[in-house]
């Protein structure tokens, strides 16, 4: 007992003494120095510098950047193909998310069980996570390649597909290919935050319901869905923004082909950026992602009534 | 309304014996009350009684009908949970309604039937709040008015008030058992509480690591307490013990622990030299300047309506219930009387009643 109490006093002694020192808790500006100076120099600075940059153009003849107005956002207003690309994205935006939502929820509920062998299952779910995105996209090239792709042959047995259509080189089934590894390699991220949700629910409102009577589905509807609210909003808003920006699969697996019918919203602004340098036109296209991304999201948290 | 029926129910959790070869009949319409203390496996056997726990052995049956296999929405039995379980997301009206829906009940009649309990149970005001937005005592009636619209076969209530302070405790009391009364439905109440049970109990069971120890209507367990155990636990403030002998004297019987000498019923005689506890209740002595038990005050508590004495006798605790206004300070040697006929005996080693 003794012991404790010499101890909570050195730790008071020691609080204490940093009170006196400059790094005391009356002087927060000290603490946050390092974060404000990281914040400012990384986000702040280049996020200022893109605004600046988008009333801006590259001049290849004389190296130099020139004050073109609001030239780039009436070229952004007016450019079909980025009109085009942001139909793709939200395609895929749409595609995707619902996918992995639904399917997230239900392999949750699946292995929301203390059977043995779950806890494994639960653990090898995160395998998927650990795997560069590129890398994903690549070994998709290869389990999709009309050639000596797993899944064009299993396609094709099941009669869905003949080799003549191959899945990444045929414009109406590319974006389906790209989705594909989205889709696999993300649920498992849903699933995790399902899980997590799913495992911290009180169990009594489940008796009750039983004693009530309710079916499993209404059980489901009526509490779970509810109570899981705020985790499946911010899921789906931390996973929307992700897909929307998303780069790493087309980038390696289509390169926006075959012709348009994959080029999203972040590859046709890195395509604008770096392949044509045109670096105002590419940071008006990348500030005009920004826009969406922060319109739709704060739409969804008022709509989805997420509390942070 | 049904009559319920345990015939040796057992339950384990893996190498634990929760409940043992556990037999009881509870009759159509009766209020019984499961009394204990915790870890004596009252609540388990609630949960068995509703399905939320596996049977590991014998049978339950509730109108005429055995229920072990039984899913928990097919036993027709309502449950009010010890922290009320309610659905959080529902607002009160829709938790009430829930079960209604469930069974397919038309909107007509599912509102009427909400408003008459939201009526009967003072939450008519508060039925498009969230249970969140109530305090305890209205989420405990919300949790009464789901069972209540249920017009279920059983209810059972698992602690229910265990939560409230005790001016609303009181009051749920009643209100529980008043509801009771109207409904008529077959009770199984299950409190750690002796004053609930006694209160509110038609019949108490009062249960003993995983056993039953004695089952008998409240005086029954008051008055005629079949073991110590069950005298200590009934009764507030505790009934006093003590251990000593039962000596014959010429067809007198007394209880002797030293000094202390108690005439008790002649009929203890026949047990001449036996090793006994007796069991005095506080309540059951009065101040007597003859009696026969002597004691030194230490401490005099007043409750209000009375004043408890607490007494050195014989060199361990007895406490004495006493009018409000007797007087006395510690270090005081006071005299009580007790009726032979108030006088528990056990015996010493089973602790076992002794009948007189």
């Amino acid at each position: 007992m003794l012991n404790v109490c010499n101890q909570v006093r050195w730790r008071s002694e020691r609080v204490f003494d940093l009170r006196v020192g400059v790094l005391s808790w009356d002087r927060p500006w000290i603490w946050l120095a390092p974060l404000i100076a990281m914040l400012v120099a990384f986000t702040i600075v280049p996020l200022i510098y893109n605004v600046w940059l988008s009333f801006h153009e590259y001049h290849a003849f004389s190296r130099q950047l020139r004050w073109v107005g609001g030239a780039n956002w009436a070229q952004l207003v007016a450019d079909e193909r980025m009109w085009e690309a942001l139909g793709i994205t939200l395609a895929y935006f749409a595609v995707t998310l619902t996918v992995e939502v639904i399917l997230g929820m239900a392999i949750a509920l699946l292995l929301d069980a203390d059977e043995i062998g779950f806890g494994f299952l639960r653990t090898l779910l995160t395998l998927t996570l650990v795997v560069p995105p590129a890398i994903a996209g690549m070994m998709f090239l290869l389990i999709e390649d009309p050639e000596f792709g797993v899944l064009t042959y299993v396609l094709e047995v099941l009669g869905l597909l003949d080799k003549t259509t191959p899945i990444l080189a045929t414009g109406s089934t590319a974006l389906w290919g790209v989705m594909l590894v989205d889709i696999w390699q993300w649920t498992p991220f849903m699933v995790l935050i399902f899980l997590a949700g799913l495992r911290s629910l009180p169990p009594e409102p489940y008796e009750a319901a039983m004693l009530d009577g309710a079916s499993g589905f209404m059980v489901f509807r009526r509490i779970t869905l509810p109570l899981l609210q705020k985790v499946i909003a911010v899921a789906v808003l931390i996973r929307g923004i992700d897909i929307f920006r998303m780069f790493d699969y087309v980038f390696v697996m289509t390169s926006g082909g075959p012709g348009t019918s994959t080029y999203t919203l972040s590859l046709y602004s890195w395509q604008q950026t770096f392949s044509f340098i045109k670096w105002g036109y590419g940071a008006t296209l990348s500030l005009f992602t920004l826009l969406i991304i922060l319109v739709v999201a704060n739409l969804f948290i008022w709509v989805a009534k997420v509390r942070w | 309304m049904a009559n319920v029926e345990y015939r040796s129910v057992g339950k384990s959790f893996g190498s634990v014996q929760v409940l043992e070869k556990l037999s009881l009949d509870i009759a159509d319409g009766e209020f019984v009350v499961l009394l204990g203390s915790s870890g004596c496996g009252k609540s388990t056997l609630l949960r068995m009684t509703a399905g939320l726990e596996t049977i590991s052995s014998g049978e339950i049956v509730i109108d005429g009908k055995v229920v072990n296999g039984v899913h928990p929405r097919d036993r027709n039995i309502a449950m009010v949970f010890q922290n009320y379980a309610l659905y959080p997301t529902m607002k009160v009206r829709e938790n009430i309604a829930f079960s209604l829906e469930v069974a397919g009940k038309s909107k007509d009649e599912i509102e009427a039937q909400v408003a008459e309990a939201a009526r009967v149970l003072n939450l008519t005001e508060y039925l498009d709040r969230k249970p969140s937005e109530l305090s305890g005592g209205q989420r405990q009636r919300v949790a009464m008015g789901r069972a209540m619209v249920r017009n279920a076969k059983v209810f059972l209530f698992d602690e229910p008030l265990s939560n409230l302070d005790a001016k609303l405790r009181a009051h749920m009391r009643v209100e529980i058992r008043q509801l009771h009364d109207r409904l008529k439905a077959t009770t199984v109440y299950v409190t750690h509480d002796q004053i609930e049970a006694m209160t509110m109990a038609d019949k108490i069971v009062l249960m003993q690591g995983g056993g039953i120890v004695q089952v008998g209507t409240p005086d029954d367990l008051y008055d005629r307490p079949a073991t110590r155990y069950v005298a200590e636990f009934i009764g507030s403030p505790q009934i006093n013990c003590q251990d000593g002998e039962i000596v014959s004297n010429g067809g007198e019987a007394l209880f002797v622990n030293g000094e202390l000498k108690l005439p008790l019923p002649a009929s203890y005689a026949a047990h001449q030299g036996r090793q006994v506890t007796c069991g005095i209740r506080p309540s059951d002595v009065a101040l007597s300047d003859t009696g026969p038990i002597v004691g030194t005050l230490q401490i005099a508590e007043k409750t209000g309506a009375d004043k408890q004495m607490h007494l050195d006798v014989n060199g361990s605790e007895f406490v004495a219930v006493a009018p409000r206004h007797t007087q006395g300070v510690p270090g005081d040697t006071l005299r009580f009387a007790v009726a032979p006929d108030n006088i528990h005996l056990f015996d010493h080693a089973s602790g076992i009643r002794i009948a007189a």
